[in-house]
């Protein structure tokens, strides 16, 4: 009976809100729990992150109740980014929105029930990712035995790969390679670099610092990361080891597979190669230290040196040029002015070519090199983008020193001619000493000595400038100066060139002695030539703006007699000086003569320039 | 002489400026928004399909397996598998000059390309390719449409190097391929059974429930989603090949 009854007024109940529609009277109001009352969507649901929000924050746009009771309408859901809109912009453009469609729910399972995370973050995320993403190399490595054990600056999945905008750089195909390097560099060099975390974790917070200081470094640095080793090339994506652990692709005897990766035919020794040492920690590097100790100390002697001089010889003839003009003084000649004018042959054409060709190859090898070893520099950048890459820059390079090594080997050749005009054999080593120490020869000898004696009196004042031969002292060490040149950068790059084959003849780190020694040696040059040569022949007043003799190929009598009267005298003491007599050089010669000088000139000049903004602003 | 030269020089002026004009001219011609080619088909960006859809009334075509065009796709979307364009294509759309929009999954995927080419052979009069496909469609801000979702479950995958420990941890293991027929047919690996995804649905029964199933497809873009799909219908120790084939064969190529 009371069976009947109760059935009766839940029948009468369902009823009167079938007929009344949406009219609910105040009193009657229904809680979604009414019908959703399992445990998930009572006590779960409000001890969850979302327990403060109702029902109807997520579920919307829910238009009859009588409709959702008999399941003709489902309220619809709205996005999670209506509140969470910053997560939400992300998440749009990571890999698993794009490719694989994934949903917030996904991830965040079960949205009804989901608790403020209790475990430490990084912990959670790497359980999580790991999910579905296997763990068997993470959880071996470093960084995530280091989260599993709580340390919170080790790296967990979200830390490379993002949160909720994980890129779409799927590592499982070769796609988006330049991105992919680009973006896991620069992230595992952000921790790398952090000092204060670094050294919290005793780890060297100068790794990317001495990374960035080799050629694999610099190249990705430039914006070419897909050339060379980046961080992961080496340490691998995931298993990233301490090199102490044999399982670690750096352990010593792991590295010859691991650098055999991309050096293929390399000898064991390969490995010795340091990639990112402090070449100023002389404890651990001590060979890399005396190498740069060496290198910078030449720089230093060289430059203080022949600034010193330079600066001496600019003043003295600028003063008395000026002292000369002031008094109305002419220098006198005993020739005259058609004698003097009269082209006296200095440089044959093979020189002058030579020449050319030295400034062609100086040039190529300066304007492609120099923004490798100031990678950082915004000039740098611009120069390889405008050479077409890194790529085509290396192999301009490499013509260019090409045609220095021919040019070397040449002059090796004339060297030897020169010294047994007739052969080895029937010349003998006493006419060959001869001619090295005579006065063709570019040979120092006693005679410059007192030759650069004589200079430094006069720029003080204490006697008359020294008169000179067919070759001053300074011409004599620009062309030696060639010959150290040519062993120091020549043999670096040769030997940085092929890498793989130097191993079957010195350890790896004498590449990274090459580098320093190429890097340092090149600075050298370039300054030296920019500065020192430019001012002896071109930028002294007696030439200024420049001395087209070496594209010209002669001079006038008047410049022989006055500058190397000894020369004139023993020319003509010989007989020798009417076969050295040549027409003057021609307006097409001349005009392409100053064009190349002034063009080459300029350029260096602008170099320094740079250089010189570089040292001290950049 | 003074006018003749003149003359001369306004025509060779004239003539230069011909051919600036000539090389420049398509510069302000590619700013318009038609379709471009590329390798020989048009392809068109997600603004141009929904410009289509409204005023040519194009189909817009999915070209993936019907799991992945019901889990998701652009709104208004058909159906038609790369596999299936053959046989369905015609019947769907009698009218051959109605233009057809075919796009793919991602913007690694070369089904869109091929279904472009089979509609070609069969007569279509204007067909078009959604550059990038779906990513393009997502990226360019879009929603899309879900009929039947699969519902995402975990799903743990292999690499490459880890794949013959696999098979040997794994007795009785159900390697699965759901690369189209031709693909499998030019090279799998030893043991797999050749189901392909847009037959998946059709031809679940084939797969057995109790024992362990390692799925492979093409790049490993689309074995997750399959993955989903078994789990939901009971399969209970599933796996997936990271990186698909393409993975497993540069693995060989590279130790080769």
């Amino acid at each position: 009976m009371i069976k009947k009854r109760v059935s009766s007024t839940f029948l009468f109940f369902l009823v009167f809100l079938f007929f009344s529609g949406d009219a609910y009277p105040a009193s009657l109001k229904i809680q979604c729990s009414d019908c959703h009352d399992s445990e998930r969507f009572k006590a779960e649901f409000k001890n969850s992150v979302h327990g403060n929000t109702g029902c109807t924050s997520c579920h919307k746009n829910f238009e009859s109740l009588d409709k959702h009771i008999i399941s003709k309408e489902k309220p619809a859901l709205i996005s999670c980014g209506t509140c969470h809109s910053e997560i939400e912009k992300q998440y749009r453009n990571s890999f698993h929105s794009l490719y694989e469609d994934f949903k917030c729910y996904d991830c965040h399972h079960d949205i009804h029930t989901l608790k403020p995370e209790k475990e430490h973050f990084k912990i959670a995320v790497a359980k999580n990712c790991t999910k579905c993403h296997t763990n068997d190399e993470y959880a071996l490595s470093g960084h995530g035995a280091a989260v599993m054990k709580g340390n919170k600056d080790s790296a967990t999945c979200s830390d490379c790969h993002g949160l909720h905008d994980t890129k779409a750089y799927h590592t499982s195909g070769e796609f988006y390679l330049l991105e992919a390097r680009e973006f896991y560099n620069k992230t595992c060099k952000a921790c790398h670099s952090n000092k204060e975390m670094m050294e919290r974790n005793s780890i060297s917070p100068y790794a990317v610092k001495y990374y960035e200081e080799t050629y694999h470094g610099k190249v990705q640095d430039l914006g070419y990361p897909t050339s060379v080793a980046g961080c992961a090339d080496c340490h691998t994506n995931h298993n990233i080891l301490p090199k102490s652990n044999p399982a670690s692709t750096i352990h010593s005897k792991n590295l010859t597979q691991n650098c055999g990766k991309c050096h293929s035919g390399i000898h064991p020794r390969f490995a010795e190669y340091k990639a990112h040492p402090d070449y100023r920690d002389k404890k651990r590097y001590p060979q890399l230290y005396l190498s740069f100790l060496l290198m910078a100390g030449l720089l230093l002697v060289t430059f203080v040196f022949f600034w010193t001089h330079t600066l001496l010889w600019w003043r003295k003839v600028y003063w008395e040029r000026h002292q000369m003009e002031e008094m109305g003084i002419k220098l006198e000649s005993p020739f005259t002015h058609k004698e003097g004018i009269q082209r006296i042959k200095r440089f044959s054409i093979i020189d002058r070519i030579m020449h050319v060709l030295l400034i062609i190859s100086f040039f190529g090898l300066v304007i492609t090199g120099f923004p490798l070893k100031y990678h950082s520099t915004p000039w740098a950048g611009a120069i390889i983008r405008a050479l077409g890459g890194a790529h085509n820059a290396g192999l301009y390079h490499r013509i260019a020193a090409l045609i220095l090594i021919g040019l070397f080997l040449y002059t090796l050749w004339r060297c030897f001619r020169f010294a047994f005009p007739r052969g080895f054999r029937k010349e003998g080593w006493r006419g060959s000493f001869a001619r090295i120490f005579g006065p063709h020869s570019l040979m120092p000898n006693a005679q410059d000595w007192h030759q650069f004696k004589a200079m430094v009196k006069w720029f003080f004042g204490k006697g008359k400038p020294p008169t000179f031969g067919r070759w001053t002292y300074w011409e004599k060490f620009d062309f030696l100066a060639v010959f150290w040149g040519m062993i120091a950068i020549g043999g670096s790059g040769v030997t940085l060139w092929a890498p793989e084959l130097a191993s079957y003849v010195y350890p790896g780190w004498v590449l990274n002695i090459a580098s320093i020694v190429h890097s340092e040696e090149a600075l050298l040059a370039a300054l030296f030539i920019f500065t020192v040569h430019f001012f002896n022949t071109h930028l002294i007043p007696s030439k200024f703006p420049m001395d087209t003799i070496i594209f010209t190929g002669s001079y006038k009598l008047e410049e022989l007699w006055r500058f190397r009267t000894p020369e004139y005298e023993r020319l003509v003491k010989e007989g020798k000086l009417e076969g050295l007599k040549v027409k003057h050089p021609s307006i097409t010669l001349k005009i392409i003569s100053s064009m190349f000088g002034h063009a080459s000139l300029w350029i260096g000049l602008l170099f320094t320039l740079i250089l010189l903004w570089t040292f001290f602003f950049a | 002489m003074g006018l003749m030269m003149s003359t001369f020089h306004q025509k060779r002026i004239g003539k230069a400026a011909a051919v600036v004009m000539l090389f420049i001219l398509p510069f302000f011609f590619s700013c318009s928004a038609t379709p471009t080619q590329e390798g020989g088909q048009s392809t068109i960006d997600p603004a141009m399909v929904i410009s289509f859809m409204k005023e040519k009334n194009a189909a817009v075509i999915d070209t993936m397996s019907y799991l992945e065009c019901m889990d998701h796709r652009i709104p208004g979307s058909h159906c038609i598998a790369l596999e299936e364009v053959d046989m369905k294509l015609s019947s769907s759309f009698p009218d051959k000059s109605r233009p057809l929009i075919f796009y793919c999954e991602s913007d690694r995927c070369p089904r869109a390309g091929l279904a472009y080419k089979k509609a070609k052979l069969l007569g279509y009069e204007s067909i078009y390719v959604l550059e990038d496909g779906l990513v393009a469609w997502k990226r360019a801000g879009y929603e899309v449409e879900t009929i039947q979702r699969v519902k995402r479950a975990p799903v743990i995958s292999i690499k490459s190097t880890r794949l013959e420990a696999f098979k040997k941890e794994k007795k009785d293991l159900f390697i699965l391929d759901i690369r189209p027929e031709d693909a499998f047919k030019e090279n799998h690996i030893d043991d797999a059974r050749n189901i392909p995804f847009y037959l998946l649905h059709k031809r679940l029964k084939e797969i057995p429930k109790h024992g362990p199933v390692f799925v492979i497809d093409e790049n490993g873009k689309r074995s997750f989603l399959a993955c989903c799909y078994l789990i939901n219908n009971g399969v209970k120790d599933v796996t997936r090949l990271f990186g698909g084939m393409e993975a497993l064969v540069r693995q060989k190529t590279d130790k080769g």
